[in-house]
């Protein structure tokens, strides 16, 4: 951050660090990728347990650290409570060069390496399927056991999500807007699973949300499920979002998503957060794009830290915003997983968070609560 | 007059008023939008090319039955017509119950729509039962006959003592009331207000921390500035005693008087360094004369008020 005042953005080049690529098996490989987002993170987190640890407690009541819902860690280490990738379940990439029954071989620039499978292990491919079932030359994510470092129980196979804007239709083909500084995507919206998709998302028009999960081949999605449900209303049209009065509270329950790496290291522990501080928000904003979102949420930064607690599982951990998401926060949708969120989008989780927390690339979102200040 | 008959009595002003305030809110919607396009509420069941038709039909449908039920309530079209609208604002919200649970079940994520705008909370059980009241409400009108006024005050008080009581009941099944309470008394909390850095920058540089500081601090423009709920974090360089130190600003965002917390941090360490001695001005001189004797009985605090008495008043709003 030295020099770069007032400007740390969504996908600065410094968050994202340069992309890997490689089978990630290794934790420390895992979190390699996001150094420089780390130290940033590292680094304020620090800076902040400085400036308030002698003062909390002669602060007048109501204006302490703790009053406004800051609070350092008592140990003052800046990665006290992070997700410890030896505790929860760690997510490895590459391309499956073989696959049987008990044994998945990934390998990645020259790099192989020999994952057990359990029993239990299944695979996804449009559909959940037995991991012998998968093919040479598929991309696949697999999560580890969280107890096993080369024991896979689940894998997902050129699995992609896009979520924005339609800004075209022709035919079966949906040309989909992502922001301002992500490329158009393509979905293609095959003739079996167009019904089910319509379902959820009824209306396929230009102008309106979609968030559908699929098939990734080259620069387009085979369109197999919808992510969520479609709001009702044109993105251009936003409802006014609901007023907050009084003290907003601590912590916030919702719905949390994922979004495909792209430009990120793909193992980073990071959440996309919907209402960065405009005076230091995402490269969205400083590009013109959309500002208003539906969700009134307190305004956070690049290197803030959450406590994101998957409400459908238990698992909780600290993770820090590394971005933010200017889509997400358009979506006034609720995850149905485990029972319906009270709440829209809160958080937009990177890949490895969203399975470290439990959750199922699938079905698209898990229900959360989001406690900010940690 | 019974007190079952003017419970019936109650409901026709009751169910007309509804009617007519969600006519009128989805008229206004439409206004805003523009067009009936704008689709939430049950209008999200139908396909895209027929809701448009379907809105106007449920807004039309809802005015004429909201105007019948008052034209008809005084003896105007008595019997057939009377029922007949009755009946039909029954049915109107029979249906609606109906659909609001199936809306309910595709679509948890869409608010009922019934006021237009205002109705954009997710649907909830009492979304139903309001709904479902008022269905019971209508069909406690059919087969009523005129409305007659009452002859007696007490017959009016109670009248209007019904009318409030049900009143109240539905205001309490409608998330509408809540929302417009929460308008109405509106103050930005200060984690969602918009607070221009320049704007804190400026705060800082009049606080008596900033002049404390701003001869170790060797740059205009700050390392680092990024903002937590209400508080603004500004770093700057700074060299004290040779070496090379951050100073930490944490301004809390508020118009006047902002607390400020800072911090002199060694840059490659991040640890916490001690500060620099400043001159102390007294707010009460004689205060301080009078406590001067009794710190002199105590060494600890001598060394303290010799080393920075400002250290140990860490808050400031002293701007």
């Amino acid at each position: 951050m030295r020099g770069a005042h007032i400007a740390c953005c969504d996908r600065c080049t410094s968050l994202t660090g340069s992309s890997r690529g490689t089978a990630a098996s290794d934790p420390d490989d895992v979190l390699a990728g996001s150094t420089a987002s780390a130290t940033m993170v590292a680094r304020r987190r620090l800076l902040k347990a400085a400036v308030f640890r002698p003062q909390a407690e002669a602060g007048p009541a109501g204006h302490g650290a703790d009053a406004a819902g800051l609070a350092p860690d008592e140990t003052g280490s800046p990665s006290v409570g992070f997700a410890n990738v030896f505790h929860l379940p760690r997510t490895v990439w590459g391309t499956i060069l073989d696959v049987s029954p008990h044994v998945l071989i990934l390998g990645e620039g020259g790099r192989e390496q020999r994952f057990a499978l359990t029993p239990e292990a299944v695979a996804w491919c449009g559909a959940l399927l037995e991991p012998a079932a998968l093919l040479q030359g598929d991309r696949a994510i697999v999560r580890l056991h969280p107890f096993g470092r080369n024991v896979a129980d689940r894998i997902w196979a050129n699995i992609g999500r896009v979520t924005g804007v339609i800004t075209e239709r022709s035919g079966n083909q949906l040309l989909v807007d992502e922001g301002a500084t992500r490329e158009t995507q393509v979905i293609t919206l095959q003739p079996r699973s167009l019904g089910r998709i319509q379902v959820r998302f009824p209306t396929l028009e230009p102008g309106y949300l979609v968030d559908i999960i699929g098939i990734r081949r080259r620069d387009e999605l085979i369109g197999m499920i919808p992510a969520t449900s479609q709001p009702a209303y044109p993105a251009q049209r936003l409802p006014a979002p609901p007023l907050v009065s009084g003290h907003v509270p601590g912590s916030i329950t919702g719905s949390a998503t994922w979004h495909e790496p792209r430009e990120e290291p793909p193992g980073i522990l990071g959440v996309s957060y919907p209402a960065l501080d405009p005076e230091t928000g995402c490269t969205e904003d400083l590009a013109g794009g959309i500002r208003q979102g539906y969700l009134r949420m307190p305004f956070l930064s690049i290197g803030s830290v959450l406590r994101i607690r998957n409400d459908c599982t238990g698992s909780s951990c600290l993770i820090p915003v590394t971005g933010c998401t200017p889509i997400g926060r358009l979506f006034n949708d609720r995850c149905v997983t485990c029972g319906t969120s009270p709440r829209g989008r809160v958080a937009d989780l990177t890949l490895a968070s969203f399975i470290a927390l439990g959750g199922e690339l699938e079905r698209g979102c898990f229900n959360v609560t989001v406690t900010i200040g940690e | 007059m019974t007190m079952l008959h003017a419970i019936r009595e109650v409901q026709i002003p009751l169910l007309a008023a509804t009617l007519l305030g969600g006519c009128a809110a989805k008229v206004l919607q439409m206004m805003r939008a523009g067009s009936a396009g704008k689709h939430i509420g049950p209008t999200a069941l139908f396909p895209l090319h027929l809701r448009r038709p379907v809105a106007i039909v449920l807004c039309v449908v809802e005015g004429g039955l909201g105007l019948g039920l008052l034209v008809t309530a005084f003896g105007f079209g008595e019997h057939d017509p009377a029922d007949g609208i009755r009946l039909g604002s029954c049915l109107l919200f029979v249906v609606a119950t109906c659909a609001l649970i199936e809306l309910r079940q595709s679509r948890p994520d869409v608010g009922c729509g019934c006021f237009g705008d205002f109705s954009t909370s997710p649907i909830s059980g009492r979304t139903l039962a309001r709904s479902a009241l008022l269905a019971v409400a209508g069909l406690a009108t059919v087969r009523l006959g005129p409305i007659t006024w009452p002859g007696t005050a007490a017959g009016t008080f109670g009248l209007l003592a019904i009318l409030g009581a049900e009143v109240l009941l539905i205001g309490v099944l409608s998330p509408e009331v809540g929302e417009g309470l929460i308008r109405l008394g509106y103050s930005e909390p200060c984690e969602l207000r918009n607070v221009p850095a320049a704007r804190t920058l400026a705060v800082l540089r009049r606080s008596k921390y900033w002049r404390r500081y701003a001869g170790l601090i060797t740059s205009e423009v700050p390392e680092d500035v990024w903002r937590e709920l209400c508080w603004r974090f500004v770093v700057y360089p700074a060299r004290y005693q040779d070496r090379q130190t951050e100073v930490v600003f944490a301004v809390f965002l508020q118009h006047r008087r902002p607390v400020v917390h800072v911090a002199l941090v060694d840059s490659s360490t991040g640890a916490p360094l001690d500060r620099p001695a400043g001159k102390q001005r007294s707010r009460w001189p004689g205060l301080a004369a009078l406590l001067g004797p009794a710190q002199s009985l105590s060494p600890a605090l001598n060394a303290a008020q010799a080393r920075s008495a400002p250290a140990d008043l860490p808050l400031s709003t002293d701007l």
